[in-house]
């Protein structure tokens, strides 16, 4: 599959590879290539055919073809439920990236212009990372209980009792909840990048803008700005893959059914609610819904990637 | 772009020739190792980690009587403990004997063949009522898989302390019990400690003050022939009476989740908990000093019944893995499962109501509960009737209920997500 | 000549408020988590914010004892650290190949390895169980350590290759002419040049590793081969009524992990912003 003959790259750094045989091809390829096909495509695979059968409990019954594919598109509630799933992990997604990663920015630039104590608030901003999910969720379901939680009571304390909302169950807050949760968390992630695109932008490219008279505001902009196209990008396809893998914070704080009327159903909730709590067909079901899901997901990562990598060379 | 992703395809295509290898086979069978010699060790999988104490002693009886015989209980998380149990019975180092989910829950492992049928093994069941064997019935051969160990009757649960302090008693009429509930609240106490947030719990507080309202086993009848539906009146008013009680929940009730209403019970700030009776042994753990009462919801003007319903249901059954290696000896270990011993140190270990017919139970609250139940009994109809199919009564109501109960929907397009749900696969019986 | 930094549009002080601010937010309901394993659950229970009356450690006694902590431990440390650097190992130099080597197929491979970055999580787990059963993995740590490994290849690579094509090419090019091998030049020129990476990717693949409980839950078997997430589910079941031993058990459980990372952290944030910036 992999052909041996090496061509002379044609690449922007002018690199020119001498000839590399192909035993270091193999030698250099091979075990990640032999790992991550095993444990990770194969069962992806075995999934895809699992979705072509109509299973009792763990044993494949019959060829259904795509008859799962149809079940799962038309059984009501299903039908209205993956629509209203996706909407979800599309605002997700669209908060996220206004929330996360603007404050991460703004962390990052508040941090390079003010390196003292950089390493402390690093660590401290990038805490909350470590812990796992199902933690993160199960402390902030705990402080946002209109009951027992410290932020109702504090600001019921404060005087201000109108603010303090049943948050988790309020169908109009529990997304807004979730996503600045799961910013609190992943925050770290957006900083350490942008930080570390910054740390690799030449000071003098800005300085010169100043001496031409440009306002520092103008200067990051026009200056310092583009050259964090290529960190942008790689953190907007990586949030866009995370928010559509999103499943064990959002469990955490909603349970398996979404929150308060759905309002925080999302597609990983959706899968796992037809993998293990399904009926008889589940395996068969739950496959052929998530051969759908990594379409979706496949499909808009490429292309999102594609658009990004176009601005970044236009830019 | 078209060239990369076609030859995408033909790589995992080349990947998926390896795929044979990992289709689920049956395992070769291990020769058992307690087969020769030596004590041999049961592994009894269940889901209540909160109990693993409790069953440890429990089977320390049987295994004073039966020399050379180990049993050991393992818990699971309960949210994945479907999942675990279904692969897990596909393997021989899996369980012997398995706590099982009853009704609907309990069909995938039927249909797989993992569980070996008792009705011919197991004499003791004959003795059962068919109501409670129902919970352990394959909907599709009618055969019982497993001995079932819990009745589980849901009431209002209620603190006698606080109760007394405010001169309430527990109410005889539906007016009495409002009467009760604004008292209380005057008192500047919760008087329902609801959960909202863990929806499970919502088709269970449904049933505590919506089923005198639809009439119970009567009106579920007539729902299996297809003369009676969700969206008809009595079960929409079963929804609406429930919800009349909403001024009695917590503050933001809307963000109450189970363990909120839990704690909120124990630390005496509310005066009652809708819900199971296994939450006695829960509240008993947390705060000693509780001292617990229990009644049930009195019929409300218009209702079905005059009579005050108990709803009551099947927990689950004890059922013996086919892929077992022990398959005598656990078999053995169910049938003590169905003797009166094992009824007894049951209901006695973990406070609950045990299935085995005849035993009753030593707490006073459990026997009261049971006497009351055994009286004047109601279906779970969500969890235990309109389980059979995809989806489950018991998901939709869920689904349903939270909208409800959350404002963003009526009783009556409640009803109607469960009846348009089931109607897809439900076949009423001539 | 780089003039001093006071010149900005956020005065010194006011974004030190601000990054205190931040701060405060981030640790802040892990304080309070720290705070609460010291009270009482009643106490928690009348007054969600409060101190401790006294400093006592019951409630850290009570979770210790009730779970082998230490057993998870020991497996977590073995099972995380063996597949982490599984991961990186192999992702490097297939990283390295792609990103340097123009051969027939290399785009189509860093598709085919990329596109892993998008298979929803838990997909796999039915098949994964039935390939295990068939190749005896089945409650046994190496196949954990292989699963991981495998999980964290897409990412790694996703991140070293962008990394490696913004490396210049002069060093190799020398070693090259030098006579040094493919081998000699990865192993002894591009690793040091990639540490940074490579320490990110270390960072990223450690915690989500540590922090799983899905695939241990489903795929072990034996008590003593669980990790400490599986033990924390099943305290979450013990004592779910119980906040101020749970608060323990938490603290427990995510204290050792801060500790090693702001340790560690230090050097990694140290080498990714010194590499970047080269």
């Amino acid at each position: 599959m992999i052909a041996a003959k090496v061509r002379p790259a044609r690449s922007r750094g002018g690199y020119r590879a001498g000839r590399v045989s192909l035993g270091w091809i193999a030698t250099f390829c091979l075990p990640a290539l032999v790992l991550y096909g095993m444990f990770v495509v194969v069962p992806l695979v075995t999934a895809f055919s699992y979705g072509l059968f109509r299973w009792e409990g763990i044993r494949p019954a019959e060829f259904a073809g795509l008859g799962n594919y149809q079940e799962v598109l038309t059984r009501y509630p299903l039908n209205e439920e993956i629509p209203a799933a996706l909407w979800h992990n599309l605002l997700f997604f669209a908060g996220t990236m206004a929330i996360q990663n603007t404050v991460g920015l703004g962390l990052a630039v508040l941090l390079y212009r003010n390196p003292r104590g950089k390493r402390l608030f690093q660590t401290v901003f990038s805490l909350p990372y470590l812990i796992s999910p199902l933690i993160v969720g199960y402390i902030w379901s705990l402080l946002l209980s209109p009951t027992f939680g410290p932020i109702n009571f504090l600001l019921r304390t404060a005087g201000l009792d109108a603010w303090a909302r049943p948050w988790l169950g309020d169908p109009d807050t529990a997304l807004p909840v979730l996503i600045l949760v799961n910013a609190w968390q992943w925050i770290g992630g957006p900083m350490l990048i942008f930080l570390a695109a910054l740390g690799g932008i030449p000071r003098e490219l800005e300085e010169a803008a100043a001496m031409d008279g440009a306002s520092k505001f103008r200067a990051f902009w026009s200056v310092r700005f583009p050259l964090l196209m290529p960190a942008v990008g790689v953190i907007t396809v990586l949030t866009f893959i995370g928010c559509f893998n999103l499943f064990d914070l959002v469990y955490a704080l909603g349970g398996s059914d979404g929150g308060p009327s759905g309002a925080m159903d999302v597609l990983g909730l959706l899968y796992y609610r037809t993998a293990f709590e399904g009926g008889t067909n589940s395996i068969g079901e739950s496959s052929a819904l998530a051969i759908m899901i990594f379409v979706v997901v496949f499909g808009v990562s490429v292309a999102l990637e594609r658009f990004l990598r176009r601005r970044e060379v236009r830019m | 772009m078209s060239r990369t992703r076609r030859g995408l395809f033909a790589a995992i295509g080349a990947l998926a020739m390896t795929l044979s290898a990992c289709a689920p086979s049956a395992p070769e069978d291990q020769a058992g190792p307690g087969a020769a010699s030596g004590p041999i060790t049961l592994d009894v999988w269940g889901w209540r980690q909160e109990d693993a104490a409790a069953y440890q002693k429990i089977f320390k009886i049987y295994e004073d009587a039966h020399p050379g015989v180990k049993v050991k209980y393992v818990p699971y998380k309960a949210d994945e403990y479907d999942t675990i149990l279904r692969t897990g019975l596909s393997d021989a180092n899996g369980p012997d004997v398995a706590q099982l989910r009853s009704y609907g829950l309990l069909q995938p492992l039927v249909a797989a063949k993992s569980l070996v049928p008792l009705d011919d093994q197991v004499k003791e069941l004959s003795g059962f009522p068919e109501p409670v064997l129902d919970g352990a019935r394959g909907e599709s051969d009618k055969r019982v898989y497993g001995v079932p160990f819990a009745i589980q009757s849901l009431h209002v649960i209620y603190n006698k302390k606080l109760f007394a302090k405010h001169g309430v008693n527990p109410p005889k009429t539906w007016d009495e019990m409002t009467a009760a509930f604004d008292k209380l609240a005057a008192a500047d106490l919760t008087p329902l400690a609801t959960t909202i947030t863990d929806t499970w719990m919502l088709p269970i507080q449904q049933e505590i003050f919506g089923a005198t309202s639809y009439g119970g086993y009567d009106y579920l009848e007539k729902m299996r022939t297809g003369a009676a539906k969700f969206t008809d009146r009595p079960w929409v008013e079963s929804l609406t009476k429930w919800k009349s009680t909403s001024k009695y929940w917590p503050r933001q009730f809307e963000g109450v989740s189970y363990v909120d209403a839990q704690a909120l019970f124990t630390s005496e700030q509310a005066a009652m908990f809708p819900g199971g009776i296994w939450e006695l042994a829960v509240f008993g753990k947390s705060n000693p000093d509780l001292e617990l009462g229990i009644f049930n919801v009195p019929p409300p003007e218009g209702a079905a019944t005059a009579k005050t319903l108990v709803p009551g249901y099947v927990d689950g059954s004890f059922g013996v893995a086919a892929k077992s290696p022990h398959q005598s000896q656990a078999m053995d270990l169910v049938r003590w499962m169905a003797s009166p011993e094992f009824g007894q140190a049951f209901s006695t270990e973990l406070r609950q109501i045990s299935a085995v017919p005849g035993v009753t139970p030593q707490d006073p609250l459990l026997a009261q509960a049971l006497a009351a139940y055994q009286a004047d009994p109601s279906p779970y109809v969500t969890y235990a009737y309109f389980s059979g199919g995809t989806p489950t009564a018991w998901d939709l109501a869920s689904e349903a209920l939270s909208t409800f109960v959350t404002g963003r929907s009526g009783a009556e397009d409640a009803a109607k997500h469960i009846q348009q749900g089931v109607d897809q696969w439900f076949k009423p019986t001539q | 000549m780089s003039r001093p930094e006071s010149g900005g549009r956020v005065p010194g002080f006011a974004a030190h408020a601000l990054l205190w601010c931040y701060a405060a937010l981030a640790v802040g309901p892990l304080i309070l988590v720290v705070i609460g394993s010291f009270r009482s659950n009643a106490d928690i229970l009348r007054q969600p914010v409060g101190l401790p009356d006294s400093l006592g450690f019951d409630n850290y006694l009570r979770a210790w004892q009730t779970a082998s902590i230490s057993t998870y431990f020991a497996n977590s440390i073995m099972v995380t650290v063996a597949a982490v650097a599984l991961c990186v190992a192999v992702s490097a130099m297939a990283a390295y190949a792609l990103s340097r080597w123009r051969f027939r197929g290399r785009a189509l491979l860093a598709a085919f390895f990329l596109s892993g970055l998008m298979i929803p999580a838990k997909l796999g787990l039915l098949p994964v169980f039935y390939m295990f059963q068939s190749m005896g993995l089945i409650d046994t740590r190496p196949g954990l350590v292989l699963l991981y490994a495998a999980g964290g290849v897409p990412f790694s690579i996703f991140v070293i290759m962008g990394f490696v094509r913004g490396l210049p090419t002069e060093l190799e090019e020398a070693a090259r002419l030098d006579g040094a091998n493919e081998g000699r030049l990865f192993v002894s020129v591009a690793l040091p040049l990639m540490r940074p990476a490579l320490a990110v990717v270390t960072v990223f693949q450690f915690a989500p590793t540590w922090n799983d409980f899905f695939y241990p839950l489903v795929l072990m078997r034996s008590d003593s081969k669980y990790t400490v997430p599986v033990g924390l589910t099943r305290f979450f079941g013990e004592f779910a009524t119980d906040r101020a031993t749970l608060f323990a058990g938490l603290v427990i459980a995510i204290a050792p992990l801060v500790l090693v990372f702001a340790l560690a952290t230090k050097q990694i944030i140290a080498g990714l912003t010194a590499g970047m910036s080269r």
